[in-house]
């Protein structure tokens, strides 16, 4: 099947005529803006919308005041704890927190009522370390959480004790991660209409299943009365992963009541409505002097900033995340999502295993460096195999580790001669590997539908944002119906058409949905086989469908076009749905131990680096990236997807960092945070999508990402003997942690 | 409000807008080409490139009264018809984009590089377009749309 198909709406990615939520206009629309709070922590005393609500051209005003109204929205919400308020209610939690939204006939009006809306504010002490948060005196964000703590995820695996009094050396190590932002080049846009009790939302969002339920929770609605549809995205990773705008968006609109509305994020307020988590992670590793490792014991402290939103469950995940892919007997790990006074922190591409690597695989390094062992060399002895134990005792299968690094250290030439120094440029080479879990239980359904014209178009709400997503599942349906891909269409996410999907996130939709197409595809085969019967005279187990036509598997020259089938049927159309599940045992929740992901992600990368000793800036001079895929559809599109990662994975590797000041951000443009451009990328870079045996789809969104970090940090200690602890790796730090040496 | 013509992709529309508006602000939301976008806002992310008498402008930073009199060109002005422009093609051929939101600004960056420079060397075009950036990372394939388009491909 792997063919590199064009992305199917190439014409319009070129012409500019990509229908994004951006562009939305409709009809009698109204422009929405949001009043922030400038305080980091606060007790709202008093808010006085008079003004602006009297102003021309202003349409509605809404804040807290308006909630929990008859056939209104309630206040809170939140994906796993009921935690967020719509707009803030009697308290601001963190600096840019919405109090107030305004609709008015045009972005100007609205911009300049907000200057009308008086609040009047009581300052609390704030906090914004997340391990500082945890501390007995820190100021509290949620009274049910007196410790700032949301949620603790533990995993206890073999005896800690013992693994350490086993080892020869212990390594112990404290490495940071800092607040990143997505930065998707479309902002957060939400649009919403709210008619005749019932709400129309159109949402750049990665989730519109989740939004659906969500929102319709909110108002008290059945589900069907909210109709969610989702344009192609200008980019999501994470950050439009879940529910962002749409619960503030869809109050101002019931509101309105009639119109519809759209909020459009400026720049600097998409860094304050979600982030990567920073993270400051412990881990300390037991080790025998020939290498083996003995015990691991990994403290991450999360910041989740002021709301919880999807961080209780990822901070399961980070805790998976966190402790690498080697065969180590003992492992204890605590993974603590603490509450900050900052803005939200949600899935950012790579989600919690880009934190969790940067240390583990950094951690590798200091380890064997301490042993005198080359670092791939320790690598290779511990890896994890298939047949192996997890920490979680689940037994691991489709384990490709040692593949994507040798693949990886072999692409960059690991074993050939380096020229170390020339003068005040020093070289080195580094390595890491990753290992990730997807959603455990999750569920993609679709329709497919064959017209008499030949034309297949297949209903998916899996969300196109770039990735070539519907390019892909286009390409499966072909194969599983044994169509020619150009008589695919596809139909994008709209809940009134549309049946469910978890999300489009977790690197998981070539697996799920790909695999609920194969299955609607399997139903349509056998409805198209059953109708050729008659006009075969051949029982259904003699005939097969291939190349568009139904033929009796013995006699190929048999057949009818798919198409003629319909019409001798009288049929304009057939269809079948299909669906499929994961479902796993889950982790105990004092141990972890148990099934935590149906298969793991993986990934791999190495890199040479040059290093400027007299300035401290890193240029990347190779870097080669693997991934297993499991089986590639699209070779092209997977490659952009290895390639996209490393590149995403350079800015918070060498250059992002969000930058609080007392919970001010101090760098919400793109001039002051800088992502990669393309002086930053590397002249030689490469990637390798590995294959399996078994087939399955492995989801490649993510894989090559996390090992970014650590790879280059790897170079550059192997260049200079200096170990970097925080991201990003400026050209300062480097600087300065040399002239400590 | 200002009047004021605008000639855009060679045709010229009369329009009224609030002298504070920005050109991108009228291509989009006055005359619907909606190929510029915001993604900074200051200049920086190249989102919202157009040419203005072939030069590369930011759209976001240049008020729209200011356009009036010259030459502006969108990507809705590079197809000839159904004809796509070479430079689309070459962008089609080489995958050399995803999300495609950065797209039309590096087309129109490339378009303005190879007025100028027929032969650009890699060194050039990625010196060239580091004004535009692309979140996804399609670098390496907009490299190599554009070197299929310089004379000096070996």
């Amino acid at each position: 099947m792997a063919k590199s198909v064009h992305m199917l709406d190439s014409i319009a990615r070129v012409t500019g005529t990509v229908p994004y939520t951006a562009n939305l206009k409709l009809p009698q629309m109204l422009y929405a803006k949001v009043l922030r709070s400038w305080l980091p922590h606060a007790r709202i005393v008093h808010i006085d919308t008079s003004r602006a609500e009297q102003m021309p051209g202003v349409v509605a005003v809404l804040t807290a005041a308006d909630l929990n109204q008859p056939g209104g929205p309630t206040t809170f919400y939140g994906v796993q704890h009921k935690d967020q308020p719509i707009v803030a209610t009697d308290r601001v939690r963190y600096i840019g927190e919405p109090v107030a939204i305004i609709a008015a006939e045009s972005t100007d009006i609205a911009e300049a009522a907000l200057h009308e809306i008086e609040v009047e504010y009581k300052e609390l002490p704030a906090v914004y370390d997340e391990i500082q948060a945890m501390q007995p005196c820190a100021p509290v964000l949620h009274g049910d959480y007196p410790d700032n703590c949301f949620r603790h995820a533990r995993l206890r695996h073999g005896d800690i004790e013992v693994g350490f009094a086993a080892a020869d050396e212990i390594i112990e190590e404290m490495y940071f991660s800092p607040t990143a932002n997505h930065v998707t080049l479309e902002p957060h846009v939400t649009a919403a209409q709210w008619q005749d009790g019932k709400l129309t939302i159109w949402s750049a969002t990665q989730a519109p299943s989740l939004v659906q339920q969500v929102i319709a929770e909110l108002f008290n609605l059945e589900p069907e009365a909210v109709r969610v549809m989702v344009a192609p995205l200008g980019g999501g990773y994470g950050g439009k992963g879940h529910i962002r705008l749409e619960p503030m968006v869809a109050a101002l609109a019931w509101k309105v009541n009639g119109r519809p509305v759209k909020l459009t994020l400026t720049r600097a307020e998409t860094f304050v409505t979600v982030n990567k988590h920073a993270a400051a992670i412990h881990i300390k590793s037991g080790v025998k002097r020939d290498g083996t490792l003995t015990a691991r014991q990994v403290t991450i402290h999360w910041n989740g900033g002021a709301y919880a939103d999807v961080s209780p469950g990822l901070v399961g995940s980070g805790m998976l995340r966190s402790i690498g892919p080697y065969r180590i007997p003992a492992v204890q790990v605590d993974s603590y999502g603490v509450y900050t006074n900052l803005p939200p922190a949600a899935a950012f591409r790579g989600a919690m295993a880009s934190q969790g690597t940067w240390a583990y695989e950094s951690h590798s390094d200091s380890i064997a460096h301490r042993l005198g062992i080359e670092p791939l060399a320790f690598r290779l002895q511990n890896l994890l195999v298939d047949g192996d134990a997890f920490a979680t005792g689940e037994t691991l299968h489709d384990i490709h580790f040692v593949e994507c690094l040798e693949a990886v250290a072999s692409g960059i030439g690991w074993n050939t001669p380096l020229q170390k120094n020339s003068g005040v440029l020093k070289r080195g080479r580094g390595l890491a590997v990753m290992m990730k879990s997807t959603i455990p239980n999750s569920t993609s359904q679709c329709r497919l539908l064959l017209d008499d014209d030949g034309q297949v178009t297949l209903f998916t709400s899996t969300v196109e944002m770039g990735q070539g997503a519907h390019t892909a599942l286009a390409q499966i349906a072909a194969e599983a119906l044994g169509v020619p891909v150009a008589t695919m269409n596809v139909v994008g996410p709209d809940t009134a058409q549309n049946l469910f999907d978890t999300s489009t996130n977790a690197s998981r939709s070539t697996f799920m949905m790909g695999n609920a197409i194969i299955n609607a595809a399997t139903l349509l085969k056998q409805k198209l086989i059953e109708a050729a019967v008659p006009l075969l005279e051949h029982p259904p187990e003699e005939l097969s469908v291939r190349n568009g036509v139904v033929c009796v598997t013995e006699k190929p020259e048999l057949c009818f076009s798919l198409t003629d089938i319909l019409r001798r049927n009288q049929l304009t159309s057939v269809d079948a749905l299909g669906e499929f599940q994961t479902r796993v045992a889950g982790l105990d929740p004092e141990t972890g131990q148990g099934v935590s992901t149906p298969h793991w992600h993986q990934g791999a990368g190495a890199c040479e680096v040059e290093i400027d000793t007299e300035t401290g800036k890193v240029a990347i001079l190779r870097y080669w990236s693997a991934a297993f895929a499991g089986r590639v559809v699209n070779p092209e599109l997977a490659r952009l997807q290895n390639d996209g990662n490393v590149i995403y994975g350079i800015g918070p590797a060498l250059l992002e960092e969000v930058i609080f000041d007392n919970g001010q951000i101090a760098n919400p443009n793109l001039s002051d945070y800088n992502i990669p451009a393309f002086p930053d990328i590397p002249h030689n870079l490469n990637s390798v999508s590995l294959e399996g045996e078994s087939g399955e789809f492995h989801g490649i969104g993510e894989m090559t990402l996390p090992p970014v970090a650590p790879a280059i940090a790897n170079a550059i200690f192997d260049a200079l003997g200096i170990r970097i602890y925080d991201l990003p790796i400026t050209a300062e730090k480097v600087l300065r942690a040399l002239q400590n040496e | 409000m200002s009047n004021a013509t605008l000639k855009v992709n060679g045709k010229e529309y009369r329009l009224s807008f609030s002298p504070h508006q920005t050109l991108l602000h009228v291509l989009r939301e006055e005359l619907g080409l909606v190929g510029a976008r915001e993604g900074c806002g200051i200049g920086i992310c190249g989102s919202c490139t157009v040419l203005v008498d072939g030069r590369t402008i930011s759209s976001c930073l240049m008020l729209a009264v200011q356009a009036a009199g010259h030459d502006i060109t969108t990507v809705e002005g590079l197809a000839d018809d159904e004809k796509l422009h070479r430079v689309q093609r070459a962008f089609i051929d080489h995958f050399g984009f995803q999300c495609g939101y950065c797209t039309p600004g590096f087309i129109l960056s490339t378009v303005a590089l190879l007025a100028n420079h027929t032969n650009p060397s890699a060194e050039e075009i990625r010196e060239y377009l580091s004004g535009n950036l692309c979140r996804c990372g399609s670098y390496p394939n907009i490299l190599k749309a554009v070197m299929s388009l310089s004379d000096s491909e070996v």
